[in-house]
């Protein structure tokens, strides 16, 4: 695989991290003071929004979801100009994986004559979120990349060909988005390199953990308050046994609230031998996962899955929220990730639905034939005498491109999920 | 405002997005100038420079080479330059964050300085003197400029970054030709080893006259024009690129004519518009030192030239002049008659003391109180729905002037105090009231809503209340409001369980 950027080259500077967040934080107060002050004023929610997303995305400030559903309220109950009050809604439901409703809350604007091109932003990324009309999400990617060139339109479309399993040109679109970059803003930079390190660490076949550190540490250089960066970073240290490293980036991200920095500091206390102080850790991640789940469960099925897969120590949470992010959001990723959950509690049926559901969805694209379930299905194809292996390369239809599942068990285990969180 | 978050680059960092500039005679010693800039639209109650981006104020001389319709202010190659930059934060004693700041002055003199601190820093001359931080907007936006109808101060309560250079003209400038300068800020990035990833732009930012970008090269009413004000940005300030000149002269054309046709009568001739269009293009902020400056003297150099006589007046830009409303006028309807948007004043107007700008804005306060009780929503708002209602416990007396919206109720508190609250709203269907405070409490821009929601078979009651501390430390008025709320939602559990 190509290396088109060298992590130890000099990078473009940005302003110093800490005093980005102390200028975000400012302008976060100060717009929530004009909001209240007049809620239905041009651009206020809309900044709101924007600036709530970066809280919650490298501060890892989660009630940042809880502010933003303050806004939508308020924002409804103020009358607001019904286009405006329509677009916020649906981008605020989808910042919480909320899409159904983030999509009829489009719709509702696209009826009232909202600006087209703000329609087709959000719609496309909620489209690449959850896995649908993917060839033509990629191709309006590239599309907004190449008019505008800069960084935000890059970034996504890096982000889109990583999900196909297209590394290299990820890779490269990355490097051009660092490349593309004109301003001074470290968030922007650290997203970047936080993408590039994950692209390395946990998406391609084959990991690359030293050079996805250099990434991620590269993003904390630049903002070190970067939530997510750390507890990647922490991770790869402690594959490579350097438990203290791992503590000593996780511990002022304590602070955030974020439950995946308890959890990821539990097992680096476990794997030190202390075992108690992990324990508190792990309770803290629990209740925090549990909390964040019952208000914004779709949000957090994904990463609750993920926690209950691992340390959590709960297969059974673990399927059962994975297949409410299935459902709720169909893409390759997330059918790998409620299959495991599905073998790992012995649910081989539920297993092989998702297999065969994943198969027919996704199985004629290249990024099915790089993904562990390809192997599992042809495993499956040669195990079950007369079974149609070859029905899963062909293109699904429409209603199935839209994400539809329809098997029974999985909805019985989905309606159970619904029931145990809701 | 006047340059605030105008293009895609500026959308990157705020602390690098300039918004105003300002070019004055100092109102306690006239033979000061104060040059003046601000970054950071809509800055909270902290906010810090960016350590990577250098903040200068370039000066150059001018000269008059036309009047009339051929009038042209043209500056001359001398440059003059004032640029700040700034370091990472570090903790003081007592824990607080610090910046500080170094100002290099033409002739290379470097002057270092303590970000926020009132005094700034002088060389030992005293021919200079420079303050950076963060301070009350001074700015006045007070129309909705796409329909050019009157609104309340859309920055009413910000603050900005500032930075204040106070000088002797005498002793900076060489005033042998002359004593006109044209005066821009401009936001770059600090020099650096190059780097192989990308290359970093000349400049983020630049401002010369107030709205250049955002009210005449792109004019708000005018849809479907191409947005030219990332190229305008990218511009050299003193130096446009001559095969963009035309392109930009014409959307100037095409924008005064659309402002002079805003009322519905032409003031303008297409030759005056096209004189003016010329001037508007050399974009910089015009002041004779020699002069005195005023609130209202801002452009007087530029008409006057225009119309073809000597200037009176040194130009410039106060603090508190109400650009926006000088250049509406002129614009509009070329002086006929002056156009008075719905604010007369900033939050906070300029002083006339170093450093020139008010202290910053406190921030919004907000107190909210809620309390579930088991009685049902009904029976509850009857007790507390009706605005002249005394069931408070820390309330003797209410004396109710007036009737529906706008009523007045004169509060006597037990402790013999008086409040004076008028009522802002009342929807009995939704159990709720909204009032705002007139006076009896230290604050401003007090609006309180009471409100009964319904919860399981009771009711809950929420009592939220929000303004800007006046006169009194935030904590203090904090106390006084939350216990006003608090006792009272206390009473009403003992009441209704």
């Amino acid at each position: 695989m190509n290396q088109a950027l060298n992590v130890e080259v000099n990078f473009p500077p940005a302003t110093d991290g800490h005093i980005a967040v102390v200028n975000l934080k400012s302008a976060r107060a100060q717009f929530w003071s004009r909001f209240w002050q007049a809620p239905e004023r041009s651009g206020i929610a809309e900044c709101l929004v924007e600036q709530e997303h970066l809280a919650a995305q490298f501060l890892g400030d989660l009630d940042a979801f809880n502010r933003l559903e303050t806004l939508v309220c308020e924002f409804a109950r103020v009358d607001a100009e019904p286009i405006r009050t329509a677009l916020i809604h649906a981008q605020v439901a989808s910042m919480s994986h909320r899409f159904a409703e983030a999509r009829s809350y489009l719709a509702q604007a696209e009826d009232q004559g909202a600006p087209p091109a703000a329609v087709k932003r959000l719609a496309l990324g909620i489209d690449q979120a959850c896995g649908t009309g993917i060839e033509a999400v990629l191709e309006a990617r590239y599309g907004m990349a190449a008019e505008s060139g800069r960084l935000e339109d890059l970034v996504p479309l890096g982000a889109l060909l990583a999900d196909l399993r297209e590394f290299d040109q990820a890779n490269a679109i990355y490097s051009q988005a660092l490349r593309a970059y004109q301003d001074v803003s470290p968030f922007a930079l650290a997203w970047v390199c936080f993408q590039l390190g994950a692209l390395w660490g946990e998406l391609v076949p084959d990991t690359q953990p030293i050079r996805a550190a250099q990434w991620y540490r590269r993003a904390i250089d630049y903002l070190p308050c970067y939530v997510k960066a750390r507890v990647h970073l922490a991770e790869i240290y402690s594959q490579d046994g350097r438990t203290d490293d791992a503590e000593v980036l996780l511990m002022p991200a304590i602070a955030s609230g974020d439950p995946e920095v308890s959890w990821r500091l539990a097992d680096v206390l476990n794997a030190s031998g202390r075992s108690a102080e992990a324990e508190v850790q792990m309770q803290a991640a629990r209740s925090g996962f549990e909390a964040l789940l019952q208000r914004h469960w779709l949000a957090f099925a994904d990463h609750g899955a993920e926690f209950y897969a691992g340390s959590g120590n709960d297969g059974r949470r673990a399927l059962a929220l994975a297949l409410i992010n299935l459902a709720n959001r169909p893409t390759l990723r997330a059918s790998e990730r409620a299959y495991s959950a599905a073998v790992g509690v012995g649910e081989t049926h539920v297993a092989r639905e998702i297999l065969a559901a994943a198969a027919n969805r996704w199985g004629w694209t290249g990024a099915f034939r790089l993904s562990p379930l390809a192997a599992y299905r042809a495993e499956s194809a040669r195990s079950d005498a007369g079974s149609s292996a070859s029905s899963a390369t062909t293109r699904p239809n429409a209603d199935e491109a839209r994400g539809g599942l329809t098997f029974s068990r999985i909805d019985d285990v989905h309606a159970k999920s619904l029931g145990a969180i809701t | 405002m006047s340059d605030h978050v105008d293009g895609p680059r500026q959308i990157g960092d705020p602390a690098a997005d300039l918004t105003d500039l300002f070019a004055f005679a100092s109102p306690g010693n006239p033979g000061r100038t104060v040059l003046g800039l601000d970054v950071f639209p809509s800055a909270g109650t902290t906010a810090m420079f960016s350590n990577v981006v250098d903040h200068s104020i370039v000066v150059r001389p001018v000269n008059i080479e036309g009047v009339g319709d051929a009038a042209r202010f043209k500056p001359g190659a001398k440059e003059y330059r004032f640029s700040c930059r700034f370091s990472v934060l570090e903790h003081g004693p007592d824990g607080a964050l610090i910046q500080r700041g170094a100002c290099t002055l033409p002739g290379g003199q470097e002057l270092k300085f303590v970000v926020n601190d009132e005094k700034g820093a002088a060389t030992a001359d005293g021919v200079f003197r420079v303050f950076a931080g963060l301070r009350s907007d001074p700015f006045i936006l007070a129309w909705l400029v796409a329909s050019l109808k009157r609104f309340p101060n859309l920055l009413e309560h910000d603050n900005v970054l500032s930075i204040v250079i106070e000088l002797d003209p005498r002793r900076v400038f060489d005033l042998g030709n002359g004593s006109l300068l044209g005066v821009v800020a401009e936001t770059t990035p600090v020099p650096g080893p190059p780097t192989l990833i990308g290359k970093p732009p000349p400049r983020f930012d630049w401002v010369g006259r107030p709205e250049q970008t955002n009210m005449r090269l792109n004019n708000p009413a005018m849809e479907g024009t191409e947005d030219l004000r990332d190229l305008w940005n990218q511009q050299t300030p003193f130096a446009i690129e001559e095969e963009l000149k035309p392109l930009f002269r014409q959307r100037l054309i095409d924008s005064l004519t659309n402002w002079d046709m805003r009322d519905g009568k032409a003031d303008w001739t297409a030759a005056t518009l096209g004189a003016a269009a010329d001037v508007y293009l050399d974009d910089f902020i015009l002041i004779d030192v020699s002069k005195p400056t005023s609130d209202t003297s801002y452009l007087e150099i530029e008409k006057s030239t225009l119309r073809g006589h000597a200037y009176q007046t040194g130009g410039g830009r106060t603090v508190n002049s109400n650009v926006v409303d000088i250049m509406l006028s002129w614009m509009v309807n070329n002086d006929r008659e002056y156009l008075q948007g719905g604010a007369k004043s900033a939050t906070k107007p300029g002083v006339n003391t170093f450093p020139y700008l008010a202290s910053p804005n406190t921030e919004l306060q907000t107190v909210l109180e809620s309390v579930e009780l088991s009685a049902p929503p009904d029976q509850v708002w009857a007790l507390i729905g009706p605005f002249g209602g005394t069931w408070h416990p820390l309330i003797a007396k209410i004396r109710l002037t007036g009737q529906g919206i706008g009523q007045l109720r004169t509060i006597e508190t037990i402790d013999g105090k008086q409040i004076i609250e008028r009522l802002a709203a009342m929807d009995n269907s939704l159990r709720l009231y909204r009032y705002t405070n007139i006076s009896g409490i230290p604050a401003v821009d007090y609006t309180g809503t009471l409100a009964v929601k319904p919860k399981g078979s009771g009711s809950s009651v929420e009592w939220r209340v929000q303004y800007w501390a006046d006169g009194q430390p935030d904590i203090v008025v904090k106390t006084i409001v939350s216990t006003l709320l608090k006792t009272g939602l206390e009473a009403l559990k003992k009441r209704f369980g």
